[in-house]
């Protein structure tokens, strides 16, 4: 079957010999470029690539403004600070052997990232069995400081049940107390789902319908046409991320969203971007914002001098303001690097010691501290009302804050968190 | 429940007519000469981008609805006549791995260009909005796929029945060892059978866009419904494809209805009991795939 | 000692000291496992594919239920190492029990559908029942003892336990293959009539080959659950199964070590350039295209080929009678 081919062929395969030749000489050459062999060097785990791309590129931003915030003032214990990012695909098993090549080969001393609740985990167990320090610092699932907490990780995100109880209340009294559930069909939904489950015994709502979409549903379509007969007061949607710009988008195509009122646990700037104006609607909760004092606190320099940096350095290239990932990115690493310089120390048992319940001014209104039993960052959360089109002098700030709620007042108890999360530092 | 049954019905049929037009342009693309078109995905993606882009220039949504599949096309023509034309005579695998290879370039591709986060695109405002149909107020937007699902079905039976080029198409499929001896360019017919099909895409994916957000997976999130669609209408016959479309889109409507948890994999559950009794599909020819 | 013998010595050398050699050539001792383990998955894809000549699109199933087989017996029972990868490789062959006689009665592309469309509901099953599975949010798993608990919980001595299981797996897979059983399997390849003809029943043959390949996935999926620390329903998606026939047609299918040098490269190539960029994918994507345009036989299969060893086995797969006679015809030149 030789033939005509026979010139492309050979082109391919020598092109092919080449590009392996290559491949496997040049690790040996690659420098990691500006590596100062004095410094502390941090692991960063996001996911570069597939759904989770840009959330993850909000969170390292944040993380890098944060590292040249301190190594601007001279860096911690006199070193300066660098990052080895890693893309870790939003896989989890990806996620632990890039977590365990972080430590053994680049030698970093702590690990810091990761978007999905499952890369979250994996990260949490692996870096566990090697002792470091975990800072997750945009999973969102409970059992990262529930079931499965552990002393070397600290969460900042709000946890599920933080979204849930912020939101519940405000959409009760706003719209009423038959609500109608749109819920992801998995374990992040779930546990959703039970929080909710448990405000609407407390204020004696009801529950007009749940709907549970299962993993790969684009299409909601038989999802919503069940809404309209079922007469709830507001519509509740749980999904995330892509599923929640597509489950907004048909649902105002359906005419949904002029008929009920709609809102859910937690939204993020990402996915709106995603939607035409006409779907941005409803008061859901949110993790941050950068415009309003109502979350960055009136008077809080830091806050504001971080939304100014940003926008001075970031904005050309983004084309867009930050987000709660930058400052989950931001805080991670700024509290990694404060315990540090507390401790006087990178080990990471005197960090988290120094770390945990210690409380501190950021870029967010009140302050917070990372919970000494469940290492939670306590830190408030917010419900917006959201402006489809921004304001006349920013399309991009969609969020009009109406409440906000203190962290006490919507995470479970200390008590009630000791009965699930049982954590023990090393001997 | 029974009353819920009717709009879940009729969203079914619509959602099926939406498969229909993405699988049968992967059915095309396979009947002639066997390549399972895995980019398939990607090229619907790549039409969306490029509307997309051509509306934020500031042409109209009906322009980019018709350029973005053609440009789709020719880009289309390249990529038959340098990567997959060697593939012919070779086993269904390979073509299967070599798109599969394409479709993760193109996502990275798409990445680097468009950025990973979702592009807002809404439909036009003459497609917005619902329609009051008695039982339901269904969205205009869904009731347009269905209009472009059967134009774009009669004009392919148009030209596959009633022209001298689709005639030829046909006879290829029979049998390419006497329509070349007749003289037709055989290599030539690949590559218009390619293009075809992948206007198709084009065409869905423009629509699809309007329905789902747009990013560099967009694509490939209808690619299995799809390929279950050709198994289940059967592989070498377009008409199936519609069958198969529609009742993918009722099973996953009426799933929704009935046992929620398992609307998304019943599809599977369907195409293995399709492998199992009949793999030929409902209204496949019998021995194309062995 | 013959050619081949001494590359095999030589790489089982290299491998063994990786280890010493990592910080130099800057590859991680956990990756050099997970691609030993991702080895011996990709051989599970070979015994089929390479050999049998149907394309298995759905062993991350085997693979999937490999793991959490592992981890369940773990978080429930308790148990060491050597049972936990049992009760792992047990899972898998039931699962290959119950989908073995459905996949028997086909062939060709239609296997390779309906092992999807088999891996998907598998997947579906681990992602939904979150109780039992942890569902999305995945199950971590925590290394259990072998002899001296130090054995399994040091990543050096995971990656020569890793090493020790390829060698014996590899050693069992070229026994399988050259026995006549695996010779069977070639047969059937290259011309089932025959085999057919000649008395024997060639769907017991496939029925078997199904289950070994199980197995091995299986193995690999306990394995690879005890490096990570953890298993996810994504391990048991079909792009998960794409993988696993993808380094073993880069490397060679039909050839005994093609799997090693396939998932060698696809694992660690993989890690190298997601370290350097995040666009990653096109090169790998790339890598995909040559491999199909240029090396059809894989690498070791255009290597063995030109020295005039390949194998029978590694003949690129042309189009066979069961092709559509339109294209076979065309292209008979």
């Amino acid at each position: 079957m030789s033939g005509p081919t026979f010139n492309r062929r050979t082109f391919v395969k020598g092109a092919g010999y080449g590009a392996a030749a290559l491949a496997l000489g040049v690790p040996a050459f690659i420098p990691r470029l500006g590596e100062a062999a004095d410094a502390i060097k941090i692991g960063v785990l996001e996911p570069y690539t597939g759904t989770y791309a840009y959330p993850g590129e909000n969170e390292t931003i944040g993380i890098q403004m944060a590292i040249d915030a301190w190594n601007k003032r001279g860096g911690v214990l006199g070193r300066q600070i660098e990052i080895v990012k890693e893309d870790e695909q939003s896989k989890p098993d990806v996620a632990a052997q890039k977590a365990s090549k972080l430590v053994n080969q680049d030698k970093c001393v702590a690990l810091i990232g990761t978007v999905s609740s499952a890369s979250s985990l994996s990260v949490q167990a692996k870096s566990h069995e090697m002792n470091v320090l975990f800072f997750a610092s945009g999973g969102h699932t409970d059992d990262v400081t529930g079931s499965k907490c552990t002393w070397n990780t600290f969460r900042t995100c709000h946890s599920t049940w933080m979204e849930a109880h912020a939101t519940a209340y405000t959409l009760a009294k706003q719209f009423g107390k038959r609500f109608y559930f749109i819920t992801p069909d998995y374990a992040y939904g779930h546990a959703l789902q039970t929080a909710f489950d448990d405000v609407i015994k407390q204020i004696g709502g009801t529950t007009a319908g749940t709907d549970l979409t299962p993993l790969g549903t684009t299409d909601f379509s038989s999802v919503l046409t069940k809404v309209t007969p079922a007469k709830p007061d507001v519509l509740v949607v749980l999904v995330q991320g892509d599923d929640y710009t597509n489950c907004m988008k048909q649902a105002d195509s359906f005419g949904l969203l002029k008929k009920f009122p709609v809102g859910g646990p937690q939204v993020e700037l990402e996915p709106l971007y995603g939607l035409a104006p006409e779907a941005r609607t409803g008061y859901w909760g949110i993790e941050w914002s950068y415009s309003s004092d109502v979350c960055l606190g009136k008077g809080n320099n830091a806050a504001h001098q971080f939304v100014k940096d940003y926008f001075a350095h970031y904005l050309n290239t983004q084309k867009k303001p930050p987000t709660a990932r930058q400052c989950f990115g931001y805080v991670s690493m700024d509290r990694m690097l404060a315990g540090m310089a507390a401790a006087k120390s990178t080990d990471s048992v005197k960090v988290a010691r120094a770390i945990e319940g210690e409380k501190f001014q950021s870029i967010f209104a009140d302050g917070g501290y990372y919970r000494k039993e469940d290492h939670q960052l306590m830190w408030p959360m917010w419900v917006a009302k959201l402006r489809p089109n921004g304001t006349p002098s920013d399309p991009n700030d969609l969020f009009d804050v109406v409440a906000k709620h203190d962290a006490a007042s919507i995470e479970q108890s200390v008590a009630e968190k000791a009965k699930i999360c049982k954590m023990a530092y090393p001997a | 429940m029974l009353e819920h049954a009717g709009p879940q019905i009729f969203n079914g049929l619509v959602l099926g007519a939406f498969y229909a037009i993405v699988a049968i342009g992967l059915s095309l693309i396979m009947n002639l000469t066997g390549t399972i078109n895995m980019a398939h995905g990607s090229f619907m993606t790549l039409a969306g981008y490029l509307a997309f882009a051509m509306i934020a220039r500031g042409t109209n949504f009906w322009f980019a609805f018709l350029a973005a599949p053609i440009i789709a096309v020719l880009i289309a023509v390249i990529v038959e006549r340098t990567l997959i034309r060697p593939l012919y005579g070779r086993d269904p695998v390979y073509s299967l791995l070599l798109t599969f290879g394409l479709s993760l370039i193109a996502e990275e591709v798409f990445h680097v260009i468009w950025g990973a986060n979702t592009l807002p695109f809404a439909p036009p405002a003459s497609l917005s909005g619902t329609l009051a149909l008695g039982f339901m107020n269904f969205p205009v937007y869904r009731l347009f796929i269905v209009a472009v699902l059967v134009l774009a079905f009669a004009a392919l039976a148009f030209f596959l029945y009633y022209t001298r080029f689709g005639l030829r198409l046909r006879a290829a499929v029979q049998d390419t060892e006497m329509i070349a001896a007749l003289g037709t360019n055989t290599q030539l017919l690949y590559t218009i059978n390619f293009g075809l099909g992948i206007l198709l895409a084009g065409i869905a994916g423009v629509l699809a866009v309007g329905l789902l957000g747009l990013n560099p997976t967009t694509g490939n999130t209808l690619l299995m419904p799809a390929f279950v669609t050709v198994i289940i209408g059967g592989m070498g016959s377009l008409y199936g494809s519609i069958i198969g479309g529609i009742l993918i889109g009722l099973a996953t409507s009426l799933m929704t209805l009935y046992v929620p948890a398992a609307s998304e994999v019943i599809i599977y559950v369907l195409m293995a009991i399709v492998l199992t009794i009949r793999p030929r599909g409902l209204f496949g020819e019998e021995g194309l795939f062995g | 000692m013959s050619r081949g013998r001494i590359f095999v010595l030589a790489a089982i050398a290299l491998l063994a000291l990786e280890p010493v050699m990592a910080p130099y050539i800057r590859v991680d001792v956990t990756i050099v496992s997970a691609a030993l383990l991702f080895t011996i998955a990709a051989m599970s894809a070979n015994l089929l594919l390479g050999y049998t000549g149907l394309p298995p699109f759905g062993n991350a199933a085997f693979f999937g239920l490999g793991a959490y087989g592992c981890a369940l017996s773990i978080k429930y029972l308790n148990v060491h190492f050597i049972t936990a990868t049992l009760f792992g490789m047990v899972a898998a062959l039931l699962g290959a029990l119950i989908v073995a006689p459905f996949l028997v009665r086909r062939r060709g592309i239609y296997f390779g559908l309906l092992s999807i469309a088999f891996g998907q509901v598998f997947y579906f099953i681990a992602y939904r029942f979150t109780d039992v599975t942890g569902g999305e949010d995945g199950m971590a798993v925590p290394r259990p003892y072998l002899v001296v608990s130090a054995f399994t919980f040091k990543e050096t001595t995971f990656y020569y336990l890793s090493l020790a299981v390829f060698i014996i797996s590899i050693v069992i897979f070229k026994l399988i293959v050259q026995s006549p059983f695996g010779r069977t399997l070639v047969a059937i390849r290259q011309n089932e009539l025959r085999v057919r003809y000649l008395g024997l029943d060639s769907n017991r043959f496939v029925f078997v080959a199904i289950l070994i390949s199980a197995l091995f996935a299986g193995l690999s999926g306990a394995l690879s659950a005890m490096l990570n620390g953890f298993i996810a329903p994504l391990s048991l998606d079909w792009h998960q199964s794409g993988d696993f026939v993808l380094a073993t047609i880069l490397g060679g299918s039909g050839t005994v070590w093609g799997p090693l040098i396939g998932s060698l490269i696809y694992e660690i190539g993989r890690d190298i350039i997601s370290t350097i960029t995040p666009y990653w994918q096109i090169f790998l994507g790339a890598l995909f295209v040559a491999c199909v345009l240029g090396f059809p036989r894989g690498i070791l299969g255009t290597i063995l080929a030109r020295v005039g060893a390949a194998p029978l086995s590694n003949e690129p797969e042309e189009a066979n009678w069961t092709q559509s006679p339109a294209i076979v015809a065309d292209h008979r030149g």
